[in-house]
């Protein structure tokens, strides 16, 4: 028999804030969180798009060194909003190490700025006779190292999965969550992302002509998503979790429900590696409706994967319309804080839930003159008051990989 | 030149306490019972007792550290390797 899953707690750490009060008022002024590029003595230098969606104000982190010594910056992101989600929920210590509990959380490559070091150590041409690299130095990097020091710190042993697949990481992971719980293998799951601050994704995009140049001096005026002037995607750093619970567990213990999550989908384009593709775009919402058995003028709210490049915008706007037409709001939530990579999955289902409990929608930020080509669908360009009773979140990874989660209010 | 136990000892205080953040462990107490000082750490000492040494350990004689489990063993097994290497 098939339960029903229930986001019974949630935490989030992203350029725009620490925690949902921070959050919302970032989203309700207008604030965005895009900053200069650091040096970071390396690539800095070589890249042409010098913004970064930045966490530039002071975290604490108050882990035990046993915990610490496996952790790169990654896992101290993944730990403390797991941390905030545990506390947040209540749950009791015999349930957490039930094997009842399980992980499903992941990062874009581990901890880029531990196998920097490592690489460091080999091509430095230092002659020095003591190893740099150290013993530790795998289990800080690995792409599973946020979800393995999430268990080792909570001492969880329920199922983990660690879904890596670029900018659909922690939405597959929020809907792999969704379906151990919803299949009855796992009573509850902790889903999410977590990614540091790195340029070497930001090299990457670069390359491909895929960042934002046009607005080194004034960052905060990109991502532009669906915008005339946009010139492609800011790289961002973050974090996200969600609890998601069997919904009869969580009613008999008095959780406090957030939403519900009633269905996802997840597929592949089957060719072009990094090319947008509106068939794979508009299966993956057909799928997604489908799984939670709702038709699409249900839909109240759809959060756009929207990073703000070029073609991505306009592919995914065709998409939305051949199935919304132009019905249904629509934001772009990465023009707040640019794209936090394997945590906006996440990041974008829990800024939905903030909008669904207050009852508003925050507009797509910078989005002054709506491309021609992307203005057939129902953008919000002011924040409006709204009642979301389902909320869409979707997202599209390099690899043809397209997610997509439905959230309903409870 | 021959290391002193009084030196060993004061060098290895001031590793437990800024790298492994262990405060004047006894000399006898066992490290993993008392202090949760696994086999990662155990490996991460290895590299500053080769700056103690001065030089670099084999894999061999690395592995024989594994079964080291107090300060007084870790200066025993200083002090040998000391002599090996010597």
């Amino acid at each position: 028999m098939e339960k029903k899953v229930v986001i019974t707690a949630c935490s989030a750490l992203t350029p725009i804030g620490h925690g949902k009060q921070q959050i919302l008022h970032s989203l309700k002024n207008g604030l965005s969180g895009v900053k200069p590029l650091c040096d970071d003595g390396l690539l800095s230098d070589y890249i042409h798009s010098k913004v970064f969606g930045t966490i530039d104000y002071p975290v604490e982190f108050d882990f035990k060194r046993s915990h610490r010594k496996t952790m790169g910056p990654v896992a101290f992101y993944a730990c403390q909003v797991v941390k905030e989600v545990l506390e947040q929920a209540g749950l009791d210590d015999d349930f957490i190490t039930s094997g009842r509990l399980g992980v499903a959380f992941g990062s874009t490559h581990g901890s880029p700025t531990i196998q920097r070091n490592i690489y460091k150590t080999f091509f430095s041409g230092s002659k020095d006779q003591f190893s740099t690299v150290s013993a530790v130095d795998y289990l800080k990097s690995m792409v599973h190292t946020t979800a393995v020091n999430i268990t080792k710190m909570f001492g969880i042993t329920g199922r983990v999965i660690s879904s890596s697949t670029a900018c659909t990481t922690s939405s597959q992971s929020i809907g792999f969550g969704y379906e151990m719980v919803k299949f009855g293998i796992q009573d509850a799951m902790i889903c999410g992302g977590a990614d540091e601050y790195d340029t070497t994704t930001v090299a990457v995009f670069d390359n491909l002509l895929a960042c934002s140049t046009a607005f080194n001096d004034t960052p905060n005026l990109t991502p532009r998503p669906f915008e005339a002037r946009r010139d492609g995607l800011v790289v961002g750093e973050g974090a996200g979790a969600v609890l998601l619970e069997e919904y009869n567990r969580a009613k008999k213990r008095g959780a406090d429900i957030l939403g519900e999550v009633i269905g996802f989908s997840c597929n592949n384009n089957g060719g072009d590696l990094i090319l947008p593709n509106a068939k794979g775009i508009k299966e993956t919402i057909r799928l997604g409706l489908e799984s939670a058995k709702i038709k699409a003028e249900d839909v109240d709210l759809i959060s756009a994967h929207a990073t703000g490049t070029k073609m991505g915008d306009v592919i995914e706007a065709q998409a939305i319309h051949s199935i919304f037409s132009d019905t249904v709001h629509v934001t772009g939530l990465k023009s707040y804080m640019g794209h936090t990579m394997g945590t906006c999955g996440v990041i974008e289902t829990i800024i939905a839930l903030y909008m669904m409990e207050k009852g508003f929608i925050a507009p797509t930020l910078n989005l002054e003159k709506i491309d021609k080509r992307c203005a057939m669908i129902k953008h919000v360009t002011d924040l409006v008051d709204s009642e979301i009773r389902i909320a869409l979140v979707q997202n599209f990874a390099f690899g043809g990989v397209n997610t997509c989660l439905i959230l309903k209010k409870v | 030149m021959k290391l002193e136990r009084e030196y060993i000892l004061k060098e290895l205080s001031r590793i437990f306490n800024e790298k492994f953040e262990i405060k004047n462990p006894g000399v006898d107490d066992d490290l993993r019972e008392e202090y949760e000082f696994d086999s990662i750490d155990a490996i991460e000492l290895l590299v500053e007792i080769e700056k103690i040494l001065g030089f670099p350990l084999s894999q061999e004689q690395k592995k024989m550290a594994m079964e080291v489990r107090t300060i007084e063993q870790i200066c025993d097994y200083i002090q040998r390797m000391e002599y090996v290497g010597v």
